[in-house]
């Protein structure tokens, strides 16, 4: 298939290399143009602008940072799409913004899914994303060959703007789960009792989860290297906070949450995995 | 002086009034002729309109957004204004878009005062608003007379936005106040005790506070009808999550009590008085 790629960040560039990998026709734009050189290495062919990105092409897939990001290069996409196209954003973005962009979209004549991912630099490298989608069944399908080079756990979640419902939900699971492991280490720790020893117990158990094995092993080694910038986690976490403003919906562990994430920018741990609200946790507690 | 005023609302009407009883001619613009009907004021066709005859122009609009049209949008005041005029904006916005607004005024001359009041619609009427005001000194200085028709206690903050920090800030202190006496009350019921005799209590000791008067004494009557709408208060602490967020500094009782007026709107009792946080508690 021809497929257009936007955003060679972390995320985008390995997920792109798999496209190539997956014998899919890749054209590639990123607004540093530095970011491109490792595609075009690898087969890729350069575009000059979403616009050009988009042009020829059957699909065309966004990873970027944040919605005003998204609609900006959907716009060029708009520009530069012929009849049938698919676009497909795979950001994380508020469901709002995402059911947004596809009106405007399907204004322009071209077929919008929301598709946003989970698995983190890891998965993209491996191609064992997971990809929950949002938008038409006709959509989905078309750009289902695409997916399939980048994840595996793939799920047409619903219409627009479903798929940003469902990794708004994911975040609010991986944040406080996150939370709750610290939570449960700083506990023991202060209770002087081996935060290890618990681990290995309650993996056993009904409190065992993917974070607590995964990200607690990574809190005992004290390896606070991203993974997933906390800083990230706060922006999703935001979307979560704001989109249940809207809905008038109460999450009160999620607002905790938010706020745990929020000390942890302020106070410059942003750049590091969310598992540092450990240090976080230890310093309130007297613990550092 | 021709004084503009656009938003004539619970709040804005009253100040108007308080502007033209002062003697100021009074221009107004209203997006519902309704709105204007009975205001011994010239009525204008659009907010530029009204710029173009005004020295100065108040705003009393509930959100950002709005604000922002009515100053910058088509029609808008920037559109009328003229430079050395200024535009005196008493609704509760964010500080950053107060900020942009006072910044696009300014490269016309007009000058902008972030205003905010508090104090609520009594307030408005008795002339005894909070006003917490965030711009150049000497526009301050020039427009403390006409501030001083609307409220007593006007302060000088600091440069724009610093009046809609404040307002944030009084916010904050204000809705977890009527959380923390509609807990008190829900207590109190709940023990099997009188609400109203254990609030004729506390109003004399440390626990004392204008909100415990005011919202407390609706809670022990149980007259959930709005002073200030319920939804307005939601409003702000969107405003008061996005300007915490953007400074990195966390929140956590204000997040508690948001998650508590998503609930009441959810209810939909959005049009009713934050009183109705007591009823929140009592679904639980």
């Amino acid at each position: 298939m021809k497929i257009g790629f936007i955003g060679l960040g972390i995320m985008g560039r390995p997920m792109a290399l798999n496209l190539i990998k997956g014998g899919h026709q890749v054209t590639v734009w990123a607004r540093r143009a530095e970011s491109m050189q490792p595609l075009l290495a690898a087969g890729a062919r350069a575009a000059v602008s979403p616009a050009d990105a988009a042009a020829g092409n059957e699909l065309v897939i966004s990873m970027v940072a944040d919605a005003p990001d998204v609609a900006e290069v959907m716009r060029g996409v708009a520009s530069g799409a012929e009849p049938g196209l698919v676009a497909v954003d795979m950001s994380t973005i508020a469901p709002a913004a995402a059911r947004r962009i596809g009106e405007e979209l399907a204004a322009a004549g071209v077929d919008f899914v929301d598709a946003p991912v989970s698995g983190g630099e890891v998965g993209a490298i491996a191609g064992t994303l997971s990809i929950m989608a949002g938008g038409s069944a006709a959509a989905f399908a078309r750009a289902h060959p695409a997916f399939a080079c980048m994840g595996k756990n793939i799920v047409h979640v619903g219409a627009s703007g479903a798929g940003q419902v469902a990794k708004a939900a994911n975040q609010i699971v991986t944040g406080m789960g996150v939370l709750a492991v610290a939570e449960a280490f700083a506990f023991a720790n202060k209770n002087g009792v081996d935060a290890g020893k618990v681990r290995e117990a309650l993996l056993g158990g009904f409190a065992y989860s993917r974070i607590l094995e995964n990200h607690g092993q990574r809190m005992l080694d004290r390896n606070f290297k991203p993974g997933f910038k906390s800083w990230m986690h706060e922006k999703d976490l935001n979307i979560v906070m704001q989109t249940a403003h809207e809905l008038g919906l109460c999450l009160p562990g999620s607002a905790a949450t938010a706020q745990m994430f929020n000390a942890m920018v302020g106070s410059g741990l942003g750049e590091e995995d969310s598992i540092a609200v450990l240090k976080l946790l230890e310093k309130l507690s007297g613990q550092a | 002086m021709k004084v503009g005023f656009i938003g004539l609302g619970v709040m804005g009407r009253p100040m108007a009034l308080h502007l033209h009883r002062a003697g100021h001619d009074l221009h107004v613009w209203a997006r519902r002729s309704a709105s204007v009907a009975g205001l011994p004021a010239t009525i204008c066709a659009t907010p530029s309109e009204l710029g173009r005859c005004c020295e100065v122009v108040f705003t009393v609009i509930t959100s950002s957004a709005d604000v922002e049209a009515v100053a910058l949008g088509a029609d808008g005041l920037s559109e009328g204004m003229a430079p050395g005029s200024v535009l005196v904006d008493c609704s509760t916005i964010a500080p950053d878009v107060a900020r942009h607004i006072a910044a696009q005024l300014g490269e016309k001359g007009i000058a902008m005062l972030d205003a905010p009041v508090s104090g609520g619609a009594q307030g408005a009427i008795d002339a005894t608003l909070a006003i917490m005001v965030g711009g150049e000194a000497d526009v301050v200085d020039r427009l403390r007379p006409l501030l001083a028709c609307l409220g007593q206690r006007i302060v000088h903050i600091g440069p724009n936005g610093a009046g809609q920090v404040a307002k944030a800030c009084n916010q904050m202190i204000m809705v977890a106040a009527i959380q923390a006496a509609a807990e008190a009350m829900r207590l109190a019921a709940a023990a099997g005790v009188d609400c109203a005799k254990v609030k004729e209590a506390l109003a004399g000791g440390s626990a004392a506070s204008r909100v415990l008067d005011v919202m407390g004494e609706r809670m022990v009557r149980r007259d959930f009808a709005a002073g200030i709408e319920a939804r307005l208060h939601h409003k702000d602490f969107g405003l008061v999550r996005a300007a915490a967020r953007q400074c990195g500094m966390p929140v956590p009782l204000a997040a508690v009590v948001d998650q508590q007026l998503n609930v009441l709107m959810a209810q939909g009792w959005g049009a009713d008085d934050t009183a109705s946080l007591l009823r929140v508690l009592e679904l639980l």
